[in-house]
């Protein structure tokens, strides 16, 4: 079986649902254009409905037909994105994390700041950390519901800050060139600020 | 053969099914939200506030009542939609035989969710096979391709007047309904040439009354039930012509009833149906690279059954293991509904293939490659045996 790339993107309930989502949706199909077999999807018992409550969204990229299409998480996350950094108070997004992962972070912070709320287990498997001000280059937040579900989203794929956090992640994993995220992307700018500007810091 | 040739979009099947309805210009849709299906009318819903598509959008008051108006609107000549899930599917349970009794070829889209218990959101095929007997016309697709070009090919056999029944498109909750893939969509007129208008014989009118399921006495029963088993029979040449004619016009190659996937030289097969044989392909593979002479038969009807097919096909193999997704409590064999279908099938056959069960995806569970593997060995000890120490082998249990 060919090697998968699996993105886990941690994302605010409502607010950032459609965001959260086309962050996964901008990078597939920046790796469709390359040729990739890609799956973009919702976690299936997350509760979307509810304010603030955390939500996850994937990415899977591979070179091969994806054949554990249907595994319902990222149990071997190879990149995580948050697009809300105080969820990682709370949580362990890093949770599952292959060796020589990324971890991308909207905040304004610098990205030793965040650190310290990666379990020292998987901050060892760290190869960068890295933030982004996804919200101070693209304040408005889409809320749109026609995308979840299963439905097809009607409004375009990365308004806002789902394509800053799309060509942050794209510029420190290098899982997807430059053109294809700025050629994905609704908002060609804010991806391509999103990868010009995120700041990265390398672990190992 | 023709080129498949179309715009392609990454959909869900719930996406690939509400695409495919709104080319074949639906005209009345019936709703009551339950997860997984929901999407699909989400999505019509908001295509019908557009203005893109001239639908009637009813939403009922449960499903009975969902399954009621979608009765109504194909009995007035509607080409009618509707579509559930789980206990959603099980609540209507007293419509079903009155739209296939009254002939009103309705199509449901049902997403498989588990019944309670488990009650959670993850794919059970018991849902839909529950309603099997009640004179519905019912196959799934395995793929959001599949579930797009079901939802055409079933509105065309079901309102073939030698047929006139209602159709069950089912797939596979969360594995079909919410996980996109490449879709090729035809042209609309494409769609057009493939599925002509609705010309519903008998639909009801206020300048020219008639009667749509009136009580009838005893005696008048079995000329009625006579009737609709003769619809359903009559469905197999129909479903013949009609998938053999989408083939020829979309380029694709559907089996009209069974699939059979690197069955050539198979000694032992995987009979699955619906969404998890997308894992059991690549699954076959793998068992192929190591030499294993296993293959896959994939049922694409479940109503009306097949049984000359699958025992034609069946028959030729030393051991066959039914993969099932649901659950019969206390059925023969204390396996799956499927096990039922397909131990009846052999039953005339001279030669019978060692028969056994998987019960597998039970609460929506994934099917894992290596569960398949465990499977292939099954089948390859029991086909060498030439017996099987089990009805059924439990995925969770046997294998662990």
């Amino acid at each position: 079986m060919a090697k998968t790339i699996e993105v886990t993107v941690w994302a605010t309930g409502v607010v950032q649902d459609k965001e959260g989502r086309d962050v996964c949706l901008v990078l597939t199909e920046a790796a469709n254009q390359e040729g990739k077999f890609t799956q973009a999807f919702d976690n299936y018992v997350d509760l979307p409905d509810r304010i603030n409550v955390q939500v996850r969204k994937y990415a899977r990229i591979s070179d091969a037909e994806i054949e554990n299409k249907f595994e319902y998480e990222n149990h071997r996350p190879n990149i995580i994105g948050v697009t809300e950094a105080t969820i990682m108070k709370g949580i362990n997004v890093c949770k599952g994390l292959q060796e020589g992962g990324f971890l991308v972070i909207n905040t304004t912070k610098d990205p030793e700041a965040l650190l310290k709320y990666v379990p020292e287990k998987e901050r060892k498997k760290l190869k960068a950390v890295a933030t982004i001000d996804a919200i101070g280059i693209a304040p408005e937040q889409l809320i749109d519901y026609s995308g979840a579900e299963g439905a097809e989203d009607v409004s375009a794929i990365g308004a806002g800050l789902g394509s800053v956090m799309a060509g942050a992640i794209a510029a420190v994993s290098g899982i997807v060139k430059k053109e294809s995220i700025l050629a994905a992307a609704a908002n060609r700018t804010a991806a391509k600020r999103g990868y010009d500007e995120v700041k990265i810091k390398v672990l190992k | 053969m023709a080129e498949r040739t179309g715009t392609v979009k990454f959909l869900t099947g719930l996406g690939a099914v509400a695409t495919a309805l709104k080319m074949a210009d639906i005209d009345v849709a019936s709703s009551y939200p339950i997860r997984p299906y929901t999407g699909a009318m989400m999505m019509l819903s908001q295509m019908a506030a557009r203005g893109e598509l001239d639908l009637e959008f009813v939403h009922g008051e449960g499903e009975h009542g969902q399954l009621g108006i979608a009765h109504g609107a194909s009995a007035a000549g509607a080409r009618a939609f509707t579509g559930s899930s789980g206990v959603g599917v099980t609540y209507a349970m007293e419509t079903y035989s009155p739209i296939s009794g009254g002939r009103c070829p309705v199509q449901m889209l049902i997403g498989n969710r588990t019944l309670d218990p488990p009650g959670d959101f993850g794919s059970e095929h018991t849902d839909a096979l529950s309603t099997r007997d009640q004179g519905w016309l019912m196959g799934w697709a395995h793929t959001p391709q599949e579930a797009f070009d079901n939802t055409l090919m079933f509105y065309r056999i079901g309102e073939d007047a030698r047929v006139s029944l209602p159709q069950m498109n089912c797939q596979d909750g969360y594995f079909i309904t919410h996980i996109p893939a490449k879709v090729v969509i035809p042209s609309q007129e494409e769609v057009n040439k493939f599925l002509p208008p609705l010309n519903f014989p008998d639909a009801l009118d206020p300048l020219n009354p008639l009667g749509h399921g009136p009580q009838l006495f005893p005696g008048q029963g079995h000329v009625l039930e006579a009737d609709r088993v003769n619809a359903m029979m009559g469905a197999f040449p129909v479903i013949d012509e009609v998938v053999n004619a989408f083939n020829a016009q979309f380029g694709t190659d559907y089996a009209p009833f069974v699939e059979q996937y690197r069955c050539e030289d198979a000694e032992y097969v995987l009979f699955i149906n619906g969404g998890h044989a997308y894992t059991a392909k690549f699954a076959v593979n793998h068992m192929r690279e190591k030499g294993m002479k296993i293959g896959l038969v994939r049922p694409r009807w479940i109503r009306p059954w097949a049984t000359d097919v699958v025992a034609d096909i069946l028959s030729k193999f030393k051991a066959v293991g039914v993969v099932e997704t649901n659950n019969a409590f206390g059925a023969a064999r204390q396996a799956g509904i499927l096990t039922l279908e397909v131990a009846t099938s052999l039953y005339q056959c001279d030669k019978k293939p060692v028969l056994t069960a998987f019960m597998g995806g039970l609460g929506g569970e994934v099917i894992r490659l290596d569960e398949f593997y465990y499977m292939g060995d099954v089948l390859k000890k029991v086909a060498a045996e030439g017996k099987a120490d089990r009805t059924a082998y439990w995925i969770g249990f046997h294998n662990v």
